[in-house]
């Protein structure tokens, strides 16, 4: 009996020690990121819920307030329903037509049969420009004064419209910016595509299908996964747009620090506002620090909406398999 | 006769006229293809085409609504690098992007290895956590995490507040190198440990060689990503000249120069330039990349 | 299957307990240590020290000529010494000031008048009353009554003025000749009545503008107008008097006259938008494209450097027609520059601070080198100043009493920001009733500055 239990003893605490062992293995290798995630991402979370209830202005300490700072975000912030507007027409429009326009590019990409690396690199290499760089170069080439795109439409007589300093065109502009930089979506398009089985539209031919026919149901069920992929990280972006619209209206309204005041965002008339430079308004130029942690969670809380939203849509995600 | 039958006549198959139609169309389709690309192609180029032009142009030409320049001018490029602190955002977001892109990477390999060969629990909830890190707008932390980096610990006007979390894995990074990781097969690693391999020498000696495409992807990513920032440098570096970056520094640099467009097109050049000309080297690893997280996984 | 060991499960559980224990401490360390910590003026300003003044002018004269005031001071100070930083912007400085630390600037100086109300009432700055007091000089007696407004608020006086700027009416004589007008318009009857007689139509558009009245149009923004009005933006309680004051309204009423009149608000909007850059050689009062307009001293120069193809006039800016008897007066507004109270070297920064704005012939030769108006009413009448005769108006305009400035607040320029964006929506016709728009764009003044107490 003795020894039975003396080897199962042994067993059980060698099996005790191997788990340990793994455990600490797994947490040797996940460290770097563990350590990331609790102080660059749990901890500043909750922080920023925390100040969303305080008065701070970066200088004197900061002071319980709590529900003062969300009803002023809400109800007394100008640029707030503004912001969620744009933030709501820039994901109906933008990411609509940058998926649709990068399907078609990746489409077209596909059926060149001369010079396809050359007209790949060509397509693809807007999207490596520099997001401050390309708005400022579109800011330029679209002023409705000197730009030349302007001054090649009068020539031809098309109406100019004024792009990036006209509320109703910015929003425009800021897509068609978009859309230069299409060469991400181009390249999984055209990966998607070229995965499509020949097998599957030789059948389609046989069978006498048309080239519509054949893009409606060969093409599209094959790549509707590419897809739903590209139109939910089309929307998380678009909660993260601040770069272009920043630089488009600051470049736009030409507003320089000269006397007198200073630029309050989204021009014009609030029509390139997003959220996330609200954020910046309120915090580093208001120094309302409360307010700003409180756009900070609203954006929080749609970007999470969509995460879980694709997380659930990707299905596996490859979570389990091994 | 014998001479005449030793090279075998080609005669010619007369042509019927569906397949004349048929070649006639498949031309038609090359011609519309074909200048639709071209179109396409003078869309995405014409931009760079005009930025150039008027880098070129003297200070009162690029105001008016010329589309070449009259006057040459090379020197406007010889004018932005003598811009004080020019070649200090140059070495800056080089700093920035070269020493994150390599702490992202030592960083991130072993935490994807992780959660792409290791089982335990907790390992569906942490890569759930990484994606939700991926979504997560840099704005909803910038608070508090400015707040840490100035207040506490005296590091703003600086870039580190930027560089040194790289060195804790990038959420981005992670999920790519993971995906990438997963499609390495076991048996490598099974031999390996039969080998007497711990987990780390076989990380680094079997597994790390055949996962160079998917590192370097990774490191081209996270190379743009730090390259193209502004938004960091705007919150972390602005206070201090000596720390700006390329992003930060443009437009800084339209705010001194209100309108000399053309010296801001010649360094909006200068800062796309070494974009494009990386991408040409490194072309393949990059569509490689995009490609994983687009279709793979 | 081996069995589940109970060490192995909390494994997650216990590391999120340690991560959310360790986020908690850390929340609470960072708030802990969020204050400022004041350091006061106990340094000896005859010491060899070095200071950092960060300034805000970038085009290279602008650069060259702060670089030789300093290098004044430092030749009348061999012991202090200055390191000095261009092209510093507000949110550069801003965010400089709340950092705190060694690198942030000892002096700072600013455009954005507006921000004294900011810099002094969250104590981002030094009040300047101690050293002033100490050094004998009086503010109120020095510098002109404007400028004394905009420098201080709630009786902390955290910033000086450091040059100032004036605004005017810039006319195009040749095109006045023309349209056989003699001489400038001094109320806004007449300014009405010569900005139609300038304006010539052509098609759809115009060969000629009398006026840009427009509040994108540059420097004809809302303050600019109401200036002429003698507004009083706030109550003595600190409530906006948008809504109860009516020199707003009547400011707003003439605005809105002159688009209607000169065309229209979308025919002079696409006018606008075709001009050439405010900074630019193809400015449209430069190219006779716009016979007047509403703009700084600093016009002049630019105007007169594009060398333009007629007589260019300056004049104050017209009175409304009930205070005709004060036309000569106008806006004032200026560049700022304070101490920074997180600094150490406060009596060194002080030494700077005091040459800078005080020292009337430094006041003098940075007024000339730059055409901005000197901020010193010493340096006003200095015979050294050197300008161009026309000049000599924004230096009355300058030392005129009635002139007006907009008053230091809480929040900085967010109210005037809030006054324009009702301006942009009523000039627009987006708004029409005109005393309802007031009363909730004065609510919101008080509600954003209620938030930022």
């Amino acid at each position: 009996m003795a020894t039975i239990t003396l080897a199962s003893k042994r067993r059980r605490s060698g099996l005790a020690a191997k788990q340990r062992k793994q455990a600490l293995r797994t947490a040797a290798f996940m460290s770097p990121w563990l350590i990331g995630f609790a102080v660059f991402f749990a901890y500043p979370l909750i922080s920023t819920v925390y100040f969303s209830f305080m008065h701070y202005d970066g200088f004197k300490p900061p002071t319980w307030s709590g529900t003062k700072n969300w009803t002023y975000v809400f109800e007394h912030y100008p640029f707030f329903w503004p912001a969620l507007r744009n933030t709501l027409w820039l994901v109906l429009v933008m990411v609509t037509l940058r998926v649709l326009f990068g399907l078609g590019i990746g489409l077209l990409i596909t059926k060149i049969k001369t010079g396809t690396g050359v007209f790949r690199t060509l397509f693809y290499l807007p999207y490596l420009a520099p997001p401050v760089a390309a708005t400022m170069a579109f800011a330029f080439l679209l002023n409705p004064g000197t730009g030349p795109v302007n001054s090649i439409l009068e020539k031809v007589g098309i109406p100019a419209p004024g792009w990036f300093n006209d509320p109703a065109w910015s929003k425009p502009a800021l897509t068609l910016l978009a859309l230069w930089g299409i060469g991400d979506l181009m390249v999984i398009f055209m990966a998607a595509l070229l995965d499509v089985p020949k097998e599957q539209y030789e059948a389609a031919e046989l069978d006498g299908a048309s080239a519509w026919q054949r893009f409606r149901y060969v093409t599209l069920p094959n790549i509707s996964p590419i897809i739903m992929f590209a139109v939910v990280t089309g929307v998380i972006q678009t909660m993260q747009y601040y770069t272009q619209p920043l630089i488009a209206g600051k470049v736009a309204s030409g507003v320089i620090q000269g006397a007198g005041t200073q630029f309050e965002p989204g021009y014009p008339e609030k029509s390139t506002l997003t959220l996330p430079q609200l954020v910046y308004n309120l915090g580093f130029q208001r120094f309302d620090y409360g307010s700003a942690c409180v756009v900070a969670l609203v954006l929080f809380a749609l970007s999470m909406v969509f995460t879980a939203f694709l997380m659930r849509r990707r299905g596996g995600l490859n979570l389990a398999g091994d | 006769m014998a001479q005449v039958l030793d090279k075998p006549v080609q005669v010619k198959a007369p042509v019927s006229a569906a397949e004349r139609t048929a070649r006639r169309r498949s031309l038609l389709e090359w011609i519309a293809i074909h200048s639709l690309g071209v179109a396409a192609a003078l869309f995405f180029v014409l931009p760079f085409v005009f930025v150039l032009l008027t880098s070129l142009m003297s200070d009162t030409q690029a105001l008016s609504r010329d589309l070449i320049p009259h006057t040459w001018e090379w020197s406007n490029y010889k004018k932005v690098f003598d811009t004080p602190g020019f070649l200090t955002w140059w070495k800056n977001t080089l700093i920035y992007a070269g020493l994150g892109t390599v702490l992202t990477v030592v960083s991130s390999i072993p935490v994807a290895y992780a959660l792409a060969k290791f089982r335990f629990r907790g390992r569906n909830l942490s890569l759930m956590l990484v994606i939700s890190m991926m979504m997560l707008p840099p704005q909803v932390v910038i608070i508090p995490m400015y707040l840490f980096w100035a207040k506490q610990l005296d590091l703003s006007g600086t870039l580190w507040p930027l560089i040194i979390p790289m060195a804790f894995g990038d959420a981005f990074s992670i999920f790519l190198l993971r995906q990438f990781l997963m499609t390495i097969p076991n048996e490598y690693i099974d031999a390996a440990k039969v080998d007497g391999c711990g987990d780390f020498r076989t990380l680094l000696k079997v597994v790390l060689p055949m996962a160079r495409p998917g590192i370097a992807a990774v490191a081209l990513f996270q190379f743009f990503y730090a390259w193209n920032d502004y938004f960091g440098p705007q919150i972390y570096a602005s206070e201090n000249p000596g720390a700006w970056t390329l992003s930060y520094g443009l437009e800084s640099f339209k705010g001194a120069h209100h309108t000399d467009w053309n010296l801001t097109m010649a360094a909006t050049v200068l800062v796309m330039a070494p974009v494009i000309l990386v991408f040409f080297f490194a072309q393949k690893a990059f569509v490689e990349g995009v490609t994983l997280t687009g279709v793979k996984g | 299957m081996p069995e589940k060991s109970w060490k192995v499960i909390p494994e997650v559980s216990r590391k999120a307990a340690v991560a959310l224990a360790a986020s908690a401490s850390l929340a609470l360390l960072a708030t802990s240590c969020t204050g400022q910590s004041s350091s006061g003026a106990d340094d000896d300003a005859s010491k060899n020290t070095t200071i950092n003044f960060w300034h805000a002018w970038s085009a290279p004269n602008e650069v060259k000529a702060v670089n030789s005031l300093v290098a004044g001071f430092e030749k009348a100070h061999p012991n202090i010494h200055v390191n000095v930083v261009a092209n510093m912007t507000d949110d550069k400085i801003n965010q400089a000031l709340r950092a705190g630390g060694d690198k942030a600037p000892d002096v700072i100086s600013s455009f954005t008048t507006n921000n004294v109300g900011k810099f002094c009432s969250s104590g981002a700055l030094a009040d300047l009353n101690p050293f002033f007091k100490k050094a004998g000089i009086d503010p109120e007696t020095t510098f002109p009554k404007a400028m004394n407004e905009y420098t201080q608020f709630d009786g902390n006086r955290c910033t000086a003025p450091l040059l100032g700027d004036a605004y005017g009416l810039y006319y195009n004589k040749t095109a006045f000749k023309k349209a056989g007008i003699t001489s400038p318009p001094k109320t806004w009857s007449e300014f009405e009545a010569d900005a139609k007689k300038l304006t010539i139509t052509q098609g759809n558009s115009y060969k000629q503008l009398g006026f840009m009245p427009n509040y994108h149009g540059w420097e004809s923004t809302t303050e600019h107008y109401f200036g002429q009005f003698s507004p009083t933006y706030f109550s003595k309680a600190g409530k906006s008097e948008l809504a109860t004051d009516p020199a707003f309204e009547a400011g707003f009423k003439l605005q809105k006259k002159l688009v209607d009149e000169l065309g229209g608000y979308q025919k002079l909007e696409t006018y606008r938008s075709k001009l050439g850059d405010e900074w630019g050689v193809k400015h449209p009062f430069h190219t006779g494209q716009v016979a007047m307009q509403l703009d700084g001293e600093w016009r002049l120069g630019m105007a007169l450097d594009a060398k333009p193809k007629f007589d260019v006039g300056v004049a104050p800016l017209p009175v409304p027609d009930d205070r005709a008897a004060q036309y000569g007066k106008g806006y004032i507004t200026g560049t700022i520059t304070g101490i920074s109270a997180a600094s150490h070297k406060q009596n060194a920064a002080w030494e700077l601070v005091k040459y800078m704005t005080t020292n009337t012939d430094a006041v003098v030769n940075f007024s000339n080198a730059i055409h901005n108006v000197p901020s010193t009413l010493a340096a006003l009448k200095s015979p050294k100043l050197k300008y161009d005769p026309r000049f000599k108006t924004f230096l009355d305009i300058a030392a005129n009493p009635n002139s007006t400035t907009s008053p230091a607040s809480i929040n900085g320029g967010v109210y005037l920001a809030t006054i324009q964006n009702f301006g942009y929506d009523y000039e627009s016709g987006k708004t029409t009733d005109l005393k309802a728009g007031l009363k909730k764009t004065a609510a919101q003044i008080d509600t954003d500055i209620a938030q930022a107490k």
